[in-house]
């Protein structure tokens, strides 16, 4: 397909979609900074002079502050756990020999097809007798167990690919299991590493359904929830609401075109490999 | 080298490795999916278990829940869209990315940067682009003479499924397409100079080569599309609550209600689990349609 000769229209053509696909976000963000009178009269002019208060003023009364914090609590705790685990239990299946690797590793993969969302209210009523409702690192651990199996699924292709000749070398001259671990096999799928952490900090940073059921109280909202709660509580402003709106982006997206190789090396290689 | 080989002792050390994820999924999956059995078998005061229902909650959906039933269909309406639309716009955008020399990396990010944003801000997003007076909606309709009152998409029963699904194929062939394009870039190239030597066409080409040889990824996206969507709830939540009078009620999102509005715990959980076996089902039944199709492929 490619370096053939190709007509030109598929050239426009894909102009025409990359518009249509930039535009939902751009206009996102103009109308965050255009003031909230111009919305309704004006939604095709350039939002001049830019009306920055709205930022401010959504930051505050939206308590987005507190809502990014707890997301970047929530994220970390989320992505520190999810690596610990699943790193060490990829590890056990492709480079060492637990008895019954084979079934042991369906059954670490057979939670893919079984979403967390059809399993959400026995979860509910068991976070709630532990006292996990309103509490981050509780949500923490509903994104872990989200996360754990597709994690483990990528890193064992990335696993895989480390000769098995140089572990056993290693273990030969006495090097212990976390000694090859940490010398040789995390190093080695350091890209694999840092794109499993990357897709699940994402994830994690966008959950809805779950921190919906889970968190209660103002003070615990992520930003998705709080841009839920946002969008219905200043439907009136709609500047203001759009400015909730453009933070509530932003992040993902820079995390996004700062990580985008690793990002997307990630998801095809988890993609492609079944 | 007994080391290598592994004594039972040793072995049970390599176990231990994967203890942690074991216990987790043993805990937080395994368990309440054995109590969401429990659960749905029972009659429920908030989330305390009453007296024990046997399979009423289940007769009661499948034979008497005009809602669960048209939830069920929305699901399959908006599942089955998404099979086709899903991975089939993703491959024409990676055919089109895979053609062009220059900016391709400018396009991927362009069509993949939606899956990175969070169901909540894509959807409020599409919610007020479909607006009524201000959204695009409203502009392009009245531009086109229709009343601008009346161009609002997410508050038609009849539109507002498939209005839901613009946002959400916005949302996810990128995802497809970036799929599509790391196969597509790895297919070997003779292939296309054999065929253009043989006089095969650009469509030619695409159907005798592409499509085939792309076939295990298509399995992947299809399993991938049907997984993820039977499933949904966030998107449909935040754009429409299922609303207006259940014309995007999903059986996602009247879980949420039956559950945590109505308190109706043992109904809710007996509906999940009905889903939960649809998508098993559909899983297997993919899963040898694709299997069958791959060999006939193959040979």
């Amino acid at each position: 397909m490619t370096g053939l000769r190709r007509p030109r229209w598929s050239t426009v053509l894909l102009g025409v979609l990359a518009v249509v696909w930039l535009y939902p976000v751009v206009w996102t963000l103009a109308n965050a900074i255009r003031p909230s009178a111009d919305i309704y009269r004006a939604p095709w002019d350039l939002p001049w002079p830019p009306a920055i208060g709205n930022i401010g003023e959504a930051w505050n009364r939206g308590r987005l502050g507190a809502a990014l914090a707890n997301s970047a609590y929530v994220t970390g705790m989320t992505v520190a756990v999810t690596l610990v685990v699943s790193v060490s239990g990829a590890y056990s299946l492709t480079r060492l020999r637990p008895p019954g690797r084979a079934v042991l590793f369906l059954l670490v993969l057979a939670p893919l097809i079984i979403p967390t969302d059809v399993l959400i209210v026995p979860l509910f009523s068991m976070f709630r007798a532990a006292g996990l409702i309103d509490s981050l690192p509780g949500l923490a651990l509903f994104n872990v167990v989200a996360n754990v199996s597709f994690a483990t699924l990528i890193l064992t292709g990335y696993f895989r690919t480390i000769p098995q000749d140089v572990v056993d070398a290693a273990r030969v001259d006495g090097a212990g299991r976390i000694e090859v671990l940490l010398r040789i096999v995390v190093p080695l799928a350091r890209p694999g590493i840092l794109a499993v952490a990357v897709l699940v900090a994402v994830f994690t940073w966008n959950d809805f359904g779950g921190s919906l059921v889970l968190i209660q109280k103002p003070d615990a909202f992520t930003v998705p929830l709080a841009m839920s709660r946002f969008t219905t509580f200043f439907a009136t402003d709609q500047g203001l609401t759009f400015a909730g709106m453009a933070i509530a982006l932003v992040p993902p997206l820079l995390l996004f075109l700062v990580l985008q190789r690793s990002f997307i090396q990630g998801l095809t290689a988890g993609a492609v490999r079944r | 080298m007994a080391l290598l080989h592994g004594s039972r002792r040793e072995r049970a050390i390599d176990l231990l490795f994967l203890l942690p994820i074991l216990l987790i999924l043993a805990g937080f999956l395994l368990y309440p999916l054995g109590y969401g059995i429990v659960l749905s078998l029972h009659d429920t005061r908030g989330f305390e278990l009453t007296s024990f229902a046997g399979l009423d909650h289940y007769a009661h959906a499948i034979l008497g829940d005009a809602v669960f039933h048209r939830s069920l269909l929305n699901t399959f309406l908006f599942t089955g869209a998404a099979v086709v639309l899903l991975p089939g716009v993703g491959l024409f955008l990676a055919v089109l990315v895979s053609g062009v020399n220059g900016g391709r990396a400018f396009l991927r990010i362009v069509f993949f940067a939606p899956f990175v944003l969070a169901a909540v801000a894509v959807g409020e997003v599409w919610k007020f682009l479909y607006a009524p007076f201000f959204g695009v909606a409203a502009t392009v309709g009245t531009a086109l003479g229709f009343h601008a009152q009346s161009v609002a998409p997410l508050a038609d029963p009849n539109t507002a499924l498939w209005a839901i699904m613009v946002a959400f194929v916005w949302r996810f062939a990128g995802f497809n397409m970036i799929v599509y394009l790391a196969a597509i870039q790895a297919l070997p190239r003779e292939y296309y100079e054999h065929a253009v030597l043989e006089g095969a066409g650009r469509f030619e080409r695409f159907r005798r080569i592409t499509w085939p040889l792309l076939w295990p990824h298509t399995f992947t996206l299809v399993l991938l599309t049907t997984l993820g969507t039977l499933r949904i709830f966030d998107m449909v939540w935040v754009m429409t609550e299922g609303g207006p009078s259940h014309a995007t009620e999903t059986v996602g999102t009247y879980i949420y209600v039956t559950a945590f509005r109505y308190l109706q715990v043992g109904y809710a959980q007996a509906m999940a689990m009905i889903l939960l076996f649809l998508i098993l089902l559909l899983t297997v039944v993919e899963y040898r349609f694709f299997n069958r199709r791959a060999t006939q492929v193959s040979s």
